[in-house]
Formats: structure tokens, sequence, C-alpha cells
């Protein structure tokens, strides 16, 4: 499978289910790379996922896809240890990353059933651009007949927020649009703010679309809790200590950073909150609070 | 007959003690404090695991959560009722997967089980092991020695923390805390300021035990908590919950006085046993209407992590930060939910 085939099917998953994470369509592509390639080596199936994994993120530079990767390539090696014979581990890989596909296509699921008793009844929620998690979980306190309010953020330059506007007035919550730089003005009305992740590092801190920081550091300063929800497959071995450490891979989009001749010039499209702002992060191995998050990793990447 | 015999003698026994919650009250309250409460129902569990018919493990964890249910529904404010129904659930899984051979590393949820378990294990607990009777109530005997302990492990601790003429302040009545300042006052000589906490006042029976144990003690109103905590060096309370995020659910006033301790940097230690960690996360807060006039008397508070310092419980010390890690340690994610 060469590289125009990976993008090809890569697209292919996106455009099939536009509801699937963008990690998750990654990890599927790999695992129908793994089960394409004729390799006699494992060592040499590990260097041709690596390069496809850096194909994929050629394509879509979200923290997600790298995590998504990532985790494919420890599973590849956990497995690997297990069965020393290439054609037997094979066998054995693909049946467990059809495994792994269906429990992680139950983390959406999962994190809804969570995090919905957190939304009382009459409850006003604020929450950052299009995130699927936080739709999920709205649709599922909607369907415990909960009633509540949101505000979004239009989240410029691309504003995801409308979209993300739109799909809750289908559900009938009321939602009000508010501009980015109305945060500050808004949160004396709200009673919690909630926000997906692209990516959960291994401080229990979080990346997400520009403009979650400022959210985060407005709701510490209104005594407000700050919820994020994430699937378990976000969790990324970065330790950013503040917003320059997050690697500049991350920060622009794919063709961007092809393109551009100087990154300072051009608009990061993420920012970095540090955990002392989470309150609780709600992911499919549970309610965590952040210091929970480095346990996790810690248990995984061992 | 001695089946029937012994089963309305056990239900007798379960009834009993139901009703005896409900009019219990809270934890904090004259009739029992909750060291026994959890005590009188570790042992009622394992009578019920000695006595009830059951074949096998999944047969006895459902009774137990039945009967559980039946428990916590008597006295919701009551946590330790339900946390000594989940130690001894998991108790069950444990034995039952020693008895099967296998690890109990495979129960718990984490990335690294998502990426190398071999199918949808649904563990359904339906072997039967006769020893595993034997096996589980040796266990419920541990855990009930543990809980006899409970407060001398933690007044054990008391020299670490309190030195010579130190101003330490409390707040209502707790036994944990007496028993800790009782242990320091054999060595050292401090100062107790306690806040009286209206309106049941139970800071005035602390005060006076602890005046009998030959430490100087000042009662002074909730209203004073501030006013006098700059010349307080610690801030030692009890609690009737430490919930999963770090927090407390502690006696009204708590949360003043924390608020006060953080103004002030003033360190809040927390004296609260194993028992009493609770895997909920949010705060329920608890009302009572006092009189005709109608007054929202809270009898809880919530307090957020951030306020407090230090936990001293039985195992040790331990930051707030960590407390969900002793959570996954001592209940079995599934058993949150009765």
């Amino acid at each position: 499978m060469n590289n125009e085939e990976l993008v090809e099917y890569f697209r292919d998953q996106m455009r099939k289910d536009p509801d699937m994470a963008s990690a998750v369509a990654a990890i599927r592509t790999l695992l129908e790379f793994l089960k394409r390639d004729k390799g006699e080596t494992i060592l040499g199936l590990r260097e041709s996922l690596m390069s496809a994994t850096d194909c994929l993120t050629g394509v879509d530079s979200s923290v997600a896809v790298s995590s998504g990767g990532e985790l494919f390539l420890r599973f590849i090696s956990l497995t690997s240890l297990e069965h020393q014979d290439l054609s037997r581990c094979k066998k054995v890989m693909e049946e467990r990353g059809e495994l792994f596909l269906e429990k992680i296509s139950m983390s959406r699921t999962k994190v809804a059933k969570l995090c919905h008793t957190f939304i009382k009844d009459g409850a006003k929620i604020l929450t950052h651009s299009y995130s699927r998690v936080v739709l999920r979980v709205l649709e599922k306190a909607a369907a415990e007949k909960k009633r509540f309010s949101v505000y979004v953020t239009e989240s410029q330059p691309d504003a995801a927020g409308q979209h993300m506007a739109e799909a809750l007035r289908k559900l009938n919550v009321p939602v009000t649009v508010v501009l980015d730089a109305a945060v500050g003005y808004v949160l004396e009305k709200v009673d919690l703010v909630i926000v997906g992740a692209e990516g959960v590092v291994e401080s229990g801190g979080i990346i997400n679309k520009i403009g979650t920081y400022q959210m985060a550091l407005c709701s510490k300063a209104h005594n407000k809790p700050f919820y994020v929800v994430a699937e378990s497959f976000k969790f990324v071995r970065l330790y950013p200590l503040n917003q320059q450490d997050v690697p500049e891979k991350f920060k622009y989009k794919a063709d961007t950073l092809k393109t551009a001749k100087n990154l300072s010039e051009e608009h990061p499209i993420i920012d970095y909150t540090p955990p002392s702002l989470i309150t609780l992060l709600f992911t499919d191995l549970g309610v965590l609070t952040p210091s929970a998050v480095s346990d996790e990793l810690i248990k995984l990447y061992l | 007959m001695p089946g029937p015999y012994k089963e309305t003698d056990l239900t007798e026994r379960v009834e009993a003690f139901l009703s005896d919650l409900k009019r219990g009250g809270t934890g904090a309250g004259p009739l029992r404090g909750s060291a026994e409460t959890a005590r009188e129902t570790t042992a009622l569990l394992r009578k019920i695991t000695a006595q009830a018919r059951w074949g096998s493990a999944g047969d006895l964890m459902e009774i137990i959560r039945k009967e559980g249910r039946r428990m916590t529904a008597a006295q919701p404010s009551e946590t330790t009722v339900g946390n000594m129904i989940r130690r001894v659930l998991k108790i069950i899984r444990e034995e039952y997967a020693r008895s099967r051979g296998s690890s109990e590393e495979a129960d718990q949820e984490s990335l690294h089980k998502l990426l190398t378990s071999g199918g949808l294990s649904e563990e359904n607990f339906r072997q039967h092991f006769p020893p595993l009777k034997a096996n589980v109530i040796e266990a419920i005997n541990e855990l009930l020695t543990e809980l006899e302990g409970t407060t001398d492990n933690i007044a054990m601790q008391a020299l670490e923390h309190i030195h010579s003429n130190e101003v330490i302040m409390t707040i209502g009545r707790s036994r944990t805390v007496e028993a800790f300042l009782k242990d320091a006052a054999r060595k050292r000589k401090f100062h107790v300021i306690v806040a009286e906490c209206a309106p049941f006042c139970q800071g005035h029976e602390m005060a006076t035990n602890l005046s009998k144990a030959g430490i100087e003690t000042t009662v002074i109103t909730d209203a004073a908590i501030f006013a006098v905590m700059s010349r307080v060096n610690k801030v030692i309370i009890g609690t009737q919950t430490v919930l999963a995020n770090g927090g407390l659910r502690a006696i009204n006033g708590t949360h003043t006085l924390a608020l006060a301790a953080k103004h002030h940097s003033t360190p809040l230690i927390v004296c609260a046993p194993m028992f009493k960690l609770s895997p909920q996360v949010r705060d329920y807060s608890k009302v009572r209407i006092l009189s005709k006039v109608n007054v929202h008397c809270p009898v809880f508070d919530y307090v957020p992590p951030e306020l407090i310092t230090l936990f001293i419980s039985n195992i040790g010390g331990h930051a707030p930060s960590y407390i969900y890690r002793l959570m996954s340690e001592l209940y079995h994610p599934e058993d949150h939910e009765l």
C-alpha cells in the first residue's frame, strides 16, 4: 500500500463517517495498511508503519492523528513481544486491532454516560468550538429530559462554533453563539464549562482549539468548574510546560506547514491548557483528576 | 431445622440494623460514630456471607448488592455503609480471582488493557469454589481488624505533625481528631481552639473531653473563625466523607474554616480513616428544615480539594491529588453504583 493509497483510504474513512474521530480513522487506515503489508520482518513492519504515520500526519496535522498513530505503534510492539513468529503475530494483531477499534468506537458513549449526570436541571453551559464528544454528552443529557441552555463561542478562524450551534438547535437545545472575546462577559451567567480536547498531555493538561486556554483562565477567575471530555486514545506523550513547548507541527494546519515561508507570521490553531485550570476529565477510563492522567500513561508506556 | 431458623435470624438482624440506621441520624450525631457504623456493617456482611444461601461468587455479590441498596436507602447521608459494601464486593472479586488463578490486575480499565486484551471478557463469577466461603470470611475478618485499628493508627502519627507551643484549631466534634490530639498531648504542650459549630454545638463536648485530658482549650463561635485564624499554626479537622476528587463532605462550617485557613496560608490537615473514602465525586448537600420558619440549615459542607493540605489516614499521609489512586485500590469501578 503506497502513500497515495494510504491518503486516499484515510480521506475515504473521514468522508464515509464524518462523526468519526480523526484518530480512529487513522488507526483504521493503519490497520488496513497492516493487513496489506508484505513485509517479512517485524522491524520492517514497524518502520513501514512509522513512515505511514508520518504520511498521515502530513495530511492532517492534528494531535489526535499523531497520538492515534503512536498508540497503534505501541499496540504493535506489545503484541510482537508475545509472539515471535511473524505470520502468527500478524494474525493476532489483526484480530486485536479489530477488537480495539470496536472498543474505542464505544468510548464516546461511555464518556457521555459518565458526564451527563454532572449537568443539573436548569444549568447554563459554556462550550468552545465544535466537539463531537461534547455534542454526544449534551445529546445524552437532553435525552434524560434535562433542561439546560448552551453558550458556544464562535471560534474563529473557521467559525466552527456555528456548526456546533446548528447541531444543538436540531436537538431543541436553546443555544446562543457568542464572540470569542465575549467569554469573560458571559461567564457570570454560566454554571459550568465543558470542552473537548484534541489531545490530553502527560501532565493532565489538554491541547485544544485556540481560545480554550483563555476560557479556562476566565473560569478559574470566576470559580466555575472547567470539565474536559476526551476519549482515552487521545492521551499523548508530551509534557509541555508552556505554550512554546507545544511542537510546531501541531500548531498549524498541515497545508500551512508545507507552504508557509515564515511560520511566526501564521496564527496557531491550538493552545495548551495547564492541569491546574482543569477540574475533572471525563474519559472512557472513568472520571479522572488531572493527576490521574500521567498514571494511565505510565501504565501504558512502561 | 437449622436452615430456616438461620434465615429468619439473619433477616431479623438486617431489619434491626436498618431501623437503627434510620433512627441514628448522621455519623457525627450523638448516637453512633461512623467507625461503629462501619464495624457493624462489616460484621453484618460477614454474617450474611456465612448464613445466606449462595452457590457462586456471583450469587453472593447479588445478595450483598441487594442488601446494600436497602441499607444505603435507609440512611443516604451515612456513606460508610456503602463504602464497606463496596470493600466487601472487592474482597469477593479478589478471592474469586485468586481461586481461579488469574491476577486481579486484569480487572482495572486502562489504556494498556485496551490494547492487549484478547477478547471482550465478561466475567460472570459463576464458577463454584468450595473454599471461597472460608476465604471471603477470613478476608472480612482482616477488614474488621483493620477497622478496629484505624483510630489508633491515625493517633500514632500525631507527634510528627504537632509541635510544642503550637496553636491548633478544630471545628465541631470528631472522635478521630480527639484521639489524635490526646496522643500528642502525652508528650507535647500545645493550645487548642475549638469552633463550637452551631446549631448542635458539638464543639462544646469536644472542648470538655480535651480539657479533661489536660489540653488547654478555648471555645469560639463560628463567626470568630476568621478573626482568630491569624494566631493559628495549623487547622486539624475530621470529616464525614472523603470524595473521589480529594474534596470533603464535612460538618457545616468547615468550608468557612478552610477558606479562612487558605487566606492566612495555614495548613489544613484532615484526619480521616480509609473507610470514609467514597467513590462519589459530586457534593450532595443535605438540607434539613429545623423550625417552622423556612430556614434551610444544611448539615454538611463541601470543601474543594484545593483548600486541603494533607490527609492523614490509617495508612499514612497523602496529598489530595493522590486520593483517586487510593480509590482504585479500595474499590472496583463496577461497584461504584451499587
